[in-house]
């Protein structure tokens, strides 16, 4: 009878720890930007961060959970001016509110899921879609949240531009953390275990003892609600709100081209395609279309010939993982790799 | 009389929605795939055929003898060049690279055409109608309905009794099983998009005469015929429409209660539709 030898399960690397120490310089450095940075730089800085959220969400749910959504601006919306509603209707503390909007997409997500699952693959995204258009049309036929003018947070104005901005990048620092860091966690988790399985073949992991279709509704769920903080963090810059912009499929789009782009089913792919959308957009949207013409084409392209994106590419070439979701098993007296 | 009339153009405009939903229902019969740029195609091919019209002085007739063959090759060459390489068992890749052509081609058609809305004149055709005791019928409306109930039935003859709808049938059921008793699947998904694009021809040319078009149309037109698929049953040409007519008179009922109510009306009918019978409503129980 052979004795298994006695492993250490390593769960970092050096480029993790690296990568991790380099997360946590960049968080603080976001969180201090308003007593370093000019307010352009914090607008920027806002925008990316709900960038990196609304990809890192889109990408849990079509490149681990097999959801593939063109519908999660129905979040936005709905976080969006559930955060207004609450602020001007209501006369909640905006800082406050925030947390308080995620409600709404977690409620809203549930009938959704529970609806929509029946839909094959390619049918269930374009569901999402249908579920996005009515929720505009509801939102645009609202008298309640005046219409399709929409609405404007006139709240803000009895805060300095200096308090607002340590709270913006204050509520920006927690959403990478719970969007971001949440996933990582939760990959990390024996749930991890579970969604990398179903990520890499749903029949085998369901009859591997994954719930799947449980598992699906929970990750469902807490994409909407992620999805939904970052559309609240993101008006709430923008100080206004309207049906065609909250709910702009636009948001499907750039969460798809970042994520597909970066490297679909990686944390470290929705950050680097994040980057890059959040530098073409400051580069090249002065060339209209033509620049949305070359996003499609080069989705398009993606599509086609390189699956992995980005992140796909380096990592098959180098083993340097910045977020590592998997164990390696090293024997006690080996320094490990 | 004011609820028959709401009825009458609910089946007239389900007649339109028909056209578009019958080429996605076969695509997705015989791949499982959904084009997302369904609707931008049909939005592309109407403008093409109102810049034809315009420089060659072509009437409704001579436009769709000239469109529809255009269609098919454009859908040829479609599937030939990107949907071949993306159709298989995972949905991702089919749906990114159709979502990409989609952005692509809207903003294409807004880079060529600007974001005007322009329509195709008809010679009368457009505004003609007969009075039915009270409720006015249009001519051209009539002409579309009819159109795709003749489109239906002869795609759904093609199917159950040509040897290309043998070959289809075999190919939607099990690829693999298909090519080995000599079905090419690769010459029977080509010519199903070619068909369902050159349906979209027709459409095209219908859709700019009774109404305008312009660059972003095309994914509330992909909505429609994504909303009459599910509504009928997915992948039966009859129960698309079928479920085309549910969704015009959804529409038509809602428009007449508040102008801002009918598309949400549809909307409303598809996701009930969806909660009561997921099956669609021609399909048996299981």
């Amino acid at each position: 009878m052979t004795t298994l030898p006695i492993v250490n399960v390593q769960r970092h690397t050096l480029s993790s720890r690296i990568a991790m120490s380099l997360s946590v310089v960049a968080l603080m450095a976001l969180i201090a930007m308003p007593w370093w940075a000019d307010s352009g730089w914090i607008r920027w800085a806002v925008e990316l961060s709900c960038y990196i959220a609304i990809a890192q969400m889109w990408n849990l749910l079509a490149g681990y959970a097999g959801l593939v959504s063109v519908g999660q601006q129905a979040f936005i919306g709905a976080a969006g001016y559930a955060l207004f509603v609450l602020c001007q209707k209501f006369g909640v503390n905006p800082f406050l509110a925030v947390p308080l909007a995620m409600i709404v997409p977690a409620i809203l997500s549930v009938p959704t899921y529970l609806l929509l699952h029946r839909l094959d693959g390619p049918y269930f995204a374009i569901g999402t879609w249908v579920v996005a258009e009515a929720v505009r049309l509801v939102t645009t036929n609202l008298d309640f949240v005046n219409a399709g003018a929409g609405l404007t947070l006139r709240v803000m104005t009895q805060y300095r531009l200096h308090e607002r901005e340590v709270a913006m990048t204050i509520l920006c620092a927690i959403l990478l953390l719970v969007t971001v860091g949440g996933s990582y966690w939760l990959l990390r988790s024996r749930h991890g275990l579970a969604l990398t399985a179903m990520r890499d073949n749903p029949v085998s992991a369901g009859s591997q003892g994954v719930n799947v279709s449980r598992l699906r509704f929970l990750v469902f769920i807490a994409a909407a609600v992620g999805t939904g903080f970052a559309g609240a963090i993101y008006y709430m810059a923008q100080l206004r709100i309207t049906p065609a912009s909250g709910y702009d499929p636009k948001w499907a789009s750039i969460s798809i081209f970042i994520v597909m782009v970066g490297g679909i089913g990686s944390i470290e792919g929705a950050i680097i395609g994040a980057l890059l959308y959040f530098f073409a957009d400051r580069f090249f949207s002065q060339y209209g279309a033509i620049y949305m013409v070359v996003l499609g084409c080069l989705t398009l392209f993606m599509a086609i010939y390189a699956r992995g994106g980005i992140w796909g590419f380096v990592s098959s070439r180098f083993d340097a993982p910045w977020f590592p979701v998997g164990r390696r098993l090293v024997l006690p007296n080996d320094k490990g790799t | 009389m004011q609820w028959l009339d709401a009825l009458i153009q609910g089946v007239l405009l389900g007649g339109m929605y028909a056209q578009y939903a019958l080429g996605m229902a076969l695509m997705f019969g015989v791949m499982r795939i959904v084009n997302i740029a369904h609707g931008d195609l049909m939005i592309l091919l109407a403008l093409t055929g109102i810049s034809l019209a315009a420089a060659f002085s072509l009437g409704t007739l001579s436009l769709i003898v000239v469109l529809v063959p255009l269609a098919a090759a454009l859908g040829w060459a479609l599937q030939r060049g990107i949907l071949n390489k993306v159709v298989g068992e995972d949905p991702l890749p089919s749906l990114i690279a159709t979502f990409g052509l989609s952005i692509a081609l809207q903003n294409l058609m807004l880079q060529i055409w600007s974001a005007d809305t322009r329509s195709l004149r008809g010679g009368g055709l457009e505004s003609a109608s007969i009075d039915l005791g009270g409720v006015y019928i249009g001519v051209l409306p009539v002409i579309v309905l009819v159109t795709a109930i003749v489109l239906t039935a002869s795609l759904d003859f093609v199917i159950r009794g040509t040897r290309f709808g043998r070959g289809l049938r075999a190919a939607a059921a099990d690829t693999e099983a298909a090519a080995m008793t000599g079905v090419n699947p690769k010459t029977i998904y080509a010519a199903s998009t070619a068909i369902a694009v050159a349906i979209l021809g027709i459409a095209a040319v219908f859709q700019s005469l009774r109404a305008t078009v312009s660059p972003a149309d095309g994914p509330a037109q992909l909505i429609y015929a994504f909303e009459a698929v599910i509504i009928g049953g997915m992948g039966s040409l009859w129960g698309a429409f079928v479920g085309s007519m549910v969704l015009g008179v959804a529409q038509a009922i809602g428009f007449r209660i508040d102008p801002g109510w009918g598309i949400l009306f549809g909307h409303v009918i598809f996701l009930a539709a969806l909660a009561i019978r997921p099956e669609g409503v021609m399909m048996k129980r299981r």
